[in-house]
Order: C-alpha cells, then structure tokens, then sequence
C-alpha cells in the first residue's frame, strides 16, 4: 500500500485541487477545495494576472500548474495555455472558425478537457483536437462534423468534450458520438438529429457504464462503450436549447431549460417526472446541488430578471430567492457559492437553504459575464464575453 | 429651456396616459378573439403583450415548425389558460377559425399572401414591420385592407413609444429650426462571414412552406431560426429590419408620401462573397448600404455598417435630424438628444421610456390597435402610412439590386422612365403561389 501511494506521487505532478474539465473533477460544479479566503478587502481579491483570450464564453480548466480557455479573434479560435500561478502565456493553439454571432457575441462555447498530458477540445463547427497539453503540439485533429456529416445545430457544438477510458464522447447528434481517444476514429455514433448544447455526463446505473446527452428534443442516456440507447426522456425546448447538464443524485436526474420551460426531477427509466415547475430554469447558467439543495439562477442569461434561488431537490420547493444580482453562473467549494454575476461582479455567499447570505463581493470584470467562474489551487478564473481573463488570489493568507 | 422641456415631457406623459385609461363603456370586456401566424420569438412576443390587455382571447396558432406550435401553446396555456388551436397552414387556420383579429409576425416574403388572405376573411390585422418584400406587395396589403374596411396596424411602434413621441414633439416646436437633411443609420460590429454547412431541415418544419413564394433552396440553420432576414429571398437584410423604423420616423415627421429620387449602393466588402451551393452558405445581405433618399423639402438618407462599430460617434442607432438650430438624435436605449447649434444653449435630452422584456413599445402600439377596432378609428401605425413608410427600404434595396438611381413618383408609385426597374417592384413567384394584384 505504501509503495502504491509512492508510486503516484512520483508519477503525477497533480495539484490537490485541480479542475482540469467543465465542472470540475466529479462533474458536479463543486471543488473540495477547502481554506481559500472567502473574506476580502472591498477592492476585491489581489489581482494575479490579466489575459485577454478573445470573444467566447468557454470556461477554464486546471491542471498541473496550466490553465486552459479558449476565445474568437478575426474567425480564428485560439485555444490558450497559461500558468496558473504568474499567467505567463505557455503555448496557443490557432485554428479558423467562424465566429457564429447569431443572436450574441459568438465565439467560443466548450471548454478544454485535460486528460493526463493532453488536452482535448471541440469547436462549434466540429474541429476536434488533441494536443499536448504541455507543448500545445496537435496529436491529431479531425472535423467529426464533416466526417460523418450531423447537423450543426443552430448555435453550434456548445459541450466540451467527455473523456471515458479510451474513448471521448461529444454532443454531436441526436444522442452523441464516441471517437477512439488515441487518434479520433469514430467508434459509435447515434441519429442524425440535432444535438443539444450539454456536455455528456457519465452515470451510473448498477453496472452499466452509461452517459446523459442532450438533444433538441430531450435528455438520452446511451452505454458508453457502444453508444447503445437505454432511455430517453422527452424535453422539448423552444428552439431546442437543451443546454444544462442534468444534475444527478443517485438515480434521480433533475433537468431544466430556459426560455421560460422550466425544470423537472426524473426518476432514471422513467417518462413522467417525480415533480415540474419553473421554478429553476436554468438556461445555460446551471445549478449546483448540496445536501439535497440546488443553487442556481432561474430564467435566461440575457434576461434581467433572472434571481438566484434556492429549490429543494426533493420537491421543489423554493427556500429563497435573491432578485439583486442575476443572471449570472455559479460553482462552489467549501460550503459556499462563488457567484460571477452578468456584470462581473464576484459575490461569496454560504450555501444555506436558510437565506442568501453574503461574505465577500467586488467587481472583477466589465461587460457581459456568462461564463461560470472557476476555483483552482487558491486562484478564481473569471472572464468575460470579449474574453478578459482575470484570475484573482484567494489563497489562504 | 427648462420650462419647456418639463412642458414636453408632461405633454407626452398625459398623451400615454390617455392610451392607458381603460375605455369606460360595455365594450371593455369585449375579448377579440385572436390568432397569431408565425408563433416564433417575435410574434409570441407580440402575442404575450396583447394577452395582457386583457382584450383578447387567442384562439389559433400557426407555424409551418412544430416546435414553434407546441411552445407556443404551452405559453399561451401557461399564461393564460387559453388553448388555441395549433394550424402548420394559415388558410386553414383562416377557414375555420374566422378569427376576428390576425397577428401576422412571419419572414417578410409571407406577409402579402397572409395579411390579404386575412383581410379578406374580415380579420383585424397586427402586421409584423416591414409590410413587404416588394413594392406591389404592400400595395396590394394597402388595397385589401381598403376593400374589406377592416383595420390594419403596422408593427411600427416607435410611432408611440414615449421617447419618440417627445422628440417628435420638441421637432415639431420648432426648437430644432427648419430641417433640411436627415441621416437614419445603425451601426454595429462585426467582420469575415464563414459559410455554414447545409442540413436536412430540423424535424416537424415544412421547409417547402417556409420558402413558400420565395425559391426553394437548400435548408441551413443561418436561415431559420432568426436568421431570414439576412436572407434576400425572404428579406431585405439591416435597411429593410432597422431601416424601416427609423426611415418611418421621416415620414411621420414629414407627412411626406415618399422621395423623388433614390439611389443606393453598398457592398459585402467586409463579409465576403456570399455563397449559396449544394452543400454551404453564407447570408447574402449587403454589409453595408449607404441609400439617399431625396425628398422635395429635405434629403434623408440611410446607412448601415456591420463592422468597425462607430465609436467615434456618440450613437450608433437611430436618426439625425439637422435644423438651422442644431441637431436631434432620437435614438433607441439611448432616448432624444438635441444638440444645439449655439454653444451656449443648453443640451436638451429625453430618457428612453422602454417595456422589457422586449425593450420597445409594443404594449402601447396594440393599445391603441384595440381602441382603433372599438372606435372604428385609424390606428396609429396604419397600413397605408406604414406602406409608405416600407417603400424607402424596398425602393432603396431596389436601386441596390438594380445598381442606379431611380426617379419616383409617390402619387402612381411607379418609377419613371425605367421600365426594367418597374418590373422590380414586383417579383416572380414560386408555383402555386400568385404574386397579389393591386
């Protein structure tokens, strides 16, 4: 036993507190991270670094000392590395795509995946790449759209990519699409509908190895290794924004949409939901679930008057409500949400069904905010639609 | 200055008022029954500010996308509990419902079919901006109405949005002195287009139907949904969305019927090519469009820039108008300005009074939309006026597409001495459907 424990600690570099893919390690939007402060001057956190990454609402992801983003510039997206600490630009990766800003900004949607020593990235058009994460070099890259011809849908790919075993899963089609992790051979692919803007998100059902992918049309479950349909659950949205991961606990899946849908718990296997309401109707911003709580923002990114809130999962019940600060995204760590507002301010608040209630907050960024901010190793990583990068120190003094 | 001001403003206050003072009388619970053709974002939109004047019932819904049908529904259900019947085909809906109100907010190349069909069924109709795609289709929207003497608003709501109702009012004071030039614009960023790969069309959308009179071409998401209006087939791009509204605004100050001369030109130098093939596209919209309207008292033009955003001015959207005593910019979020030519008369400014969540005025035009059904009165945006005003964009895209200046006459709405740019003002229609007589 203790030779095993050597041997990791000789074979990875790994920090304690990682989040090296969209919504972190275990996929549930919380760190473990414990002892960051929480409690800052009103100016804010100490400003560690600035970056400008270009247009796009991609997230971060950390591992191993590197930050990874992604940004828009001149119908060109960039995937960027930085170390996390001084935000020294390490390697960029530069490759066409069109900046798709029907309706929006445009730019960059998904989030880079760390998988060991590389790094795995889909863009809105289909541009799959594996590069290594420390040299930026491409081990390969492939467009799985034009290989096997699936729909676009209207806002492009917007999931990040989903590593399982040797296998990456996409939201690409009706029910996803499986490529061979060492060099993107297609390995499962499902109907050739339009696809949801989720990341697939791997669940277990006894034994079955399963994921939960979006569509346009509702939330699907197929096994992971074959890409064999297990259930569907029918979750129509108005111009099929199906664009929340499901938030799982045990075998009960919570699913919610915005443009005033509204939300749903539903038992795995089932068609009619436990309960459905509009309470919570997460848009793209999604909730985050603590000891049988979901946080998160109800109603549309674009809207002003999308309040934060607190539902029970059980039943749905509201427990509280904030209208001041929506929209905005959250995640969490410690028993606290780490809150980027739509105008860039950070809020720290305790994440208590008893009340919103408020430690820190200081504005940290200008412009539009939609991207969830990001807890790594003492650092927050917050950007904006333009793509200003600030990562802030809240190390434990 | 001051006094004036204040003076304006409680006058425009009072005019809102009088919109919103209920309607004393047995009429005010009269529920008209409603449908609404093209249930997407903008006409439910439109659908959600009538139901909450409390004046109508809906009883139809028609969208050639099933999506659209079922959301739709499920909105109306949940916000009212009513539960209108849901059409893919508006002739249908027209038959069998006899609706006594039509909202109309489909692409642009629709509206003429469906809004005479409409009128000829004895509906009111709420028609979506611009009123065609082609001159001799609004004309003929103009005639039915006439004909079957029922009532047609225009979406023009920036003829009653309170800001716009000040600043025509302070116009109108005399406080900008005379105005011999208008300049209407909006201005945004942007750059290179990409081409987007053509697909099969999503699910449950009749994607024959879309097209309907328009050509039938390959299905791509940059067209629907949302994207039509970038599309030349069904629209005509930034002049005739953004351009009508604020080439309106000429008009309704001006009380001209139209110019004597137009000339157009532009260009997607910044965008690219556009590309339509088997297997991609691009839109096909001009990036930009610089259009002079030359009126008999005064010259308006329009312009549009899709990149470099316009920074070195302090707005980007709306309309100039220069006096001999300065200059009044009526814009959108950014309210009226007036700045003088004297320096040391004082800048005059009028906030926006806008209704989210849309942020315009729709709530105030269909107001007055139901007061003109119940008092058998014009509406404010009225079709014949409203036409007038759709003609600038339709007759600048015309020069565009024909590539020289034309000469106009508002009275016959012919162009003069120009037999091919005659034959403009119409267009040839996709088999079965009839381009409408006038």
């Amino acid at each position: 036993m203790k030779l095993f424990t050597l041997l990791l600690l000789l074979t990875t570099t790994a920090l304690a507190h990682d989040w090296p893919q969209w919504r972190g390690p275990q996929r549930n939007g919380i760190s473990d991270e414990k002892g960051w402060s929480a409690k800052w001057p009103a100016t804010g956190p100490k400003v560690a670094w600035k970056a400008s990454v270009g247009i796009g609402f991609s997230s971060f992801s950390v591992a191993d000392g590197r930050v990874f983003t992604t940004g828009n510039a001149d119908n060109t997206d960039t995937v960027y590395c930085f170390d996390a600490a001084s935000g020294k630009e390490l390697w960029k990766h530069a490759y066409p795509a069109d900046l798709g800003d029907k309706y929006f900004e445009g730019g960059t949607s998904g989030t880079p995946t760390v998988s060991g020593d590389q790094v795995f990235q889909l863009s809105r058009w289909g541009d799959l790449f594996c590069l290594n994460a420390v040299t930026g070099k491409v081990v390969w890259t492939k467009n799985v759209q034009k290989e096997t011809s699936a729909r676009i849908p209207d806002w492009g790919y917007a999931g990040s990519v989903l590593v399982q075993e040797n296998l990456l899963i996409l939201n690409i089609g009706g029910a996803g699409l499986a490529v061979d992790k060492t060099n993107g051979n297609i390995v499962w692919k499902s109907d050739d509908k339009d696809a949801g803007y989720s990341t697939p998100l791997p669940f277990k059902h006894g034994e079955d190895s399963l994921v939960l992918v979006s569509s346009g049309k509702g939330y699907n479950a197929v096994k992971t290794k074959t890409g064999e349909p297990v259930w569907s659950f029918e979750w129509g949205t108005r111009y099929g924004v199906n664009a929340a991961d499901p938030v799982v606990s045990g075998d009960q899946i919570f699913i919610s949409s915005g443009y005033n849908k509204g939300c749903a718990l539903v038992k795995f296997g089932e068609t009619t939901p436990v309960w459905q309401s509009k309470e919570l109707k997460n848009q793209m911003a999604l909730s985050v679930l603590l000891e049988g709580h979901l946080y998160g923002f109800d109603g549309d990114n674009g809207s002003s008057r999308s309040p934060l809130k607190c539902v029970d999962f059980a039943t749905g019940t509201l427990k509280w409500d904030d209208k001041t600060i929506g929209p905005g995204a959250l995640t969490m760590a410690d028993g606290k949400l780490i809150i980027l507002t739509g105008k860039g301010e950070l809020i720290v608040a305790k994440a208590t069904p008893e009340k919103f209630d408020v430690i820190s907050r200081a504005p940290v960024l200008t412009g539009k905010c939609w991207t969830v901010p990001v807890l790594a190793n003492g650092h927050i990583f917050c950007r904006n639609a333009i793509g200003d990068v600030v990562c802030l120190d809240v190390r434990a003094k | 200055m001051n006094t004036r001001r204040t003076f304006l403003k409680s006058a425009a206050a009072a005019s809102i008022a009088f919109h919103t003072l209920p309607i004393i009388g047995a009429e005010v619970t009269k529920k008209y029954r409603t449908a609404l053709i093209g249930s997407g974002w903008w006409g439910m939109n439109i659908l959600r500010e009538a139901a909450a004047s409390g004046r109508i019932k809906t009883v139809a819904l028609c969208d050639v996308h099933e999506e659209k049908l079922i959301h739709g529904f499920e909105d109306v259900k949940g916000d009212s509990g009513d539960e209108p019947k849901k059409y893919k085909d508006y002739r249908e809906l027209l038959e069998k419902e006899k609706p006594e109100i039509v909202i109309i907010a489909t692409p642009d190349h629709w509206h003429a079919l469906q809004a005479i069909a409409a009128c000829k069924a004895g509906s009111h109709v709420y028609l979506e901006k611009p009123t065609g795609h082609t001159v001799n289709e609004s004309r003929a929207i103009v005639k039915a109405a006439k004909d079957a003497g029922v009532i047609v608003q225009v979406g023009l709501h920036r003829r009653i949005g309170p800001h716009h109702v000040e600043a025509m009012n302070f116009l109108k004071s005399g406080a900008v002195g005379k105005v011999g030039m208008v300049r209407c614009f909006a201005h945004s960023k942007g750059g290179p287009e990409l081409p987007k790969p053509n697909s099969a069309p999503p699910e449950g959308l009749d994607w024959d139907m879309y097209c309907g009179p328009a050509p039938l071409r390959p299905f791509n998401s940059k067209i629907h949904p949302g994207g039509f209006r970038n599309f030349l087939d069904f629209a005509n791009g930034t002049m005739g969305d953004w351009g009508v509204h604020w080439l309106d605004q000429v008009i309704w100050w001006s009380g001209e019927k139209g110019p004597k001369r137009i000339f157009c030109t532009g260009g997607r130098d910044i965008a690219g090519p556009a590309i339509s093939n088997a297997t991609e596209q691009t839109t096909d919209s001009p990036d930009h469009q610089l259009a002079t309207f030359e009126f008999e008292q005064f010259t308006a033009t329009w312009e549009h820039r899709k990149f470099a955003d316009n920074n070195a001015e302090k707005h980007k959207i709306g309309a100039y108008f220069y006096g001999e005593k300065g200059t009044l910019h009526i814009g959108w979020k950014d309210g009226w300005t007036f700045y003088p030519v004297n320096e040391k008369t004082k800048i005059e400014h009028g906030n926006s009074q806008l209704q989210e969540p849309d942020g315009h005025n729709i709530a105030l035009l269909w107001e007055d939309f139901i007061e003109a059904i119940d008092k058998k009165r014009k509406p404010i945006a009225d079709i014949e006026s409203a036409h007038r005003s759709s003609c600038l964009p339709m007759l600048g895209m015309l020069s565009w597409k024909a590539g020289r200046s034309i000469q106009w006459d508002a009275e016959k709405e012919q162009i003069i001495g120009d037999e091919a740019a005659n034959a403009m003002l119409s267009r040839a229609y996709r088999g079965p459907w009839e381009y409408p007589k006038v």
